[in-house]
């Protein structure tokens, strides 16, 4: 409520009840009044306008035209990426996304055929992302099994050159490796003899009745000659293995 | 076995036959039983060629000659005739008849060929093994290289000179055969023929 001063007309000489009876009406209260009931309509019939403006507007521009005009670049420079991101629930996001469905409308061929393998191998550091694998636990994850069950070895023989391999190989140097004396000690040339046509080759290569008497002969007497040594051996308390030699000439003649 | 020409092969044993007995010093009973098959060789060519020269004077004068042992010229031409066989096979090869029935040849100690000089020298020596009551024969039975008497005078050994491996795998290709017959297998060292 507006105080009115001692001093004024209105105050002064008519008496204080005069001053108490103006001291309660407010002048401006029935404009207060009026305005409070013409505000709504008014708001109401502003807004209605500011929407028709605004659609005559939007329907002037040409969005494209301004879009043009806008350098997305410089917006893009102005916008904070990481702080975007950091506001982004972006599990939720991924979880809202069928990636499968995805993955259907994905021509992953074509995709692949405009990628330039070569230059993104080439931009591989191969080593260092070796050296970054555990192998070990990678092949623990493999069923090598499986894998091979799936794989056509007859197509992958056939498509091997196999002339060109061994034309690659130097069969000397692999010779050269092979210790042959060694392969021959562990052939069972006996079993081999007596289970195979060989037996039949050596028999009708070799000679005849008179061949195998003197082969029997032979055998008897050193048969007796092995008797009579381990006898001697016996007698004189010295353990025999076999005839002994052969002479020094002969041994350096052997593994010449 | 040896390094001589013609006949001789060099000694190129496969490590699959290092149970064969070539090369090894020839035992007792070998080289006696060849040293007997010697002796029935040369005497019966001996006592051939005295038929003959019998059979020839008798056929030019009418009359026979009477050869016997106690006939001196008989002795020294039977000594001869000895010294002549061994002499010169053992020079020519290492190998008298008997030697090759048993698979036995005459080295020298270093285990080359011997020569006739050699061979010669062996002949010579030989006796004294007899000799001496038969005691230079020990060294066949005791030593370490079975070498007799006149083995070290000579300075020559005995080897045996058959594969043993090969003919025991004859045995046996022979024995895989259908209808071979089957005689015993030859010995081989720690293996000794079997019985019958």
């Amino acid at each position: 409520m507006t105080q009115w001063p001692l001093g004024s007309p209105l105050v002064g000489g008519h008496g204080s009840g005069v001053a108490q009876i103006l001291g309660c009406v407010d002048p401006l209260a029935p404009l207060r009044s009026v305005g409070e009931r013409l505000a709504p309509p008014m708001e109401a019939l502003a807004q209605s306008i500011a929407e028709r403006v605004v659609g005559l507007v939007v329907g002037a521009i040409d969005v494209n035209a301004v879009l043009d005009e806008v350098d997305l670049n410089a917006v893009l420079d102005r916008v904070d990426i990481n702080e975007l991101l950091a506001h982004m629930d972006l599990d939720a996001i991924l979880n809202r996304i069928d990636v499968d469905a995805l993955l259907d409308h994905v021509d992953i061929n074509s995709l692949l055929a405009r990628v330039d393998v070569d230059g993104l191998l080439e931009q591989v550091d191969v080593n260092r992302l070796a050296a970054r694998l555990d192998l070990n636990q990678l092949m623990g994850t493999v069923d090598i099994t499986a894998i091979v069950t799936r794989v056509d070895v007859n197509q992958i023989v056939q498509a091997v050159d196999v002339d060109g391999v061994i034309r690659k190989v130097d069969i000397d140097a692999v010779v050269d490796r092979v210790d042959v004396n060694e392969i021959v000690q562990r052939v069972d040339v006996e079993a081999l003899v007596e289970q195979t046509d060989l037996g039949s080759v050596i028999a009708s290569s070799t000679s005849g009745i008179a061949g195998d008497m003197l082969d029997a002969v032979r055998s008897r007497t050193v048969g007796v000659d092995e008797s009579i040594a381990r006898l001697v051996g016996r007698v004189l308390r010295r353990p025999y293995t076999g005839p002994p030699g052969p002479p020094a000439g002969l041994r350096a003649t052997a593994r010449s | 076995m040896t390094s001589r020409a013609g006949e001789a092969k060099p000694f190129h044993p496969p490590a699959a036959a290092r149970e064969s007995l070539q090369g090894h010093y020839a035992g007792f009973a070998s080289r006696f039983a060849s040293f007997v098959v010697d002796l029935i060789v040369l005497t019966g060519i001996f006592m051939l060629v005295l038929a003959a020269i019998n059979f020839a004077a008798s056929v030019i004068t009418g009359k026979d000659i009477a050869f016997n042992r106690g006939n001196l010229w008989v002795v020294i031409a039977y000594l001869v005739w000895g010294f002549i066989y061994f002499a010169h096979f053992w020079g020519l090869n290492g190998r008298t008849a008997g030697g090759a029935m048993f698979g036995v040849q005459v080295l020298t100690d270093d285990g080359a060929d011997v020569s006739l000089r050699r061979a010669a020298l062996r002949t010579l020596v030989f006796p004294l093994s007899f000799l001496i009551l038969g005691l230079g024969f020990l060294g066949i039975l005791l030593g370490d290289q079975r070498r007799a008497l006149h083995d070290v005078i000579a300075g020559t050994v005995v080897v045996y000179s058959w594969d043993a491996r090969a003919a025991r795998l004859r045995f046996l290709s022979r024995e895989s055969s259908p209808g071979a017959d089957r005689p015993a297998p030859p010995a081989l060292p720690g293996r000794p023929a079997s019985p019958g």
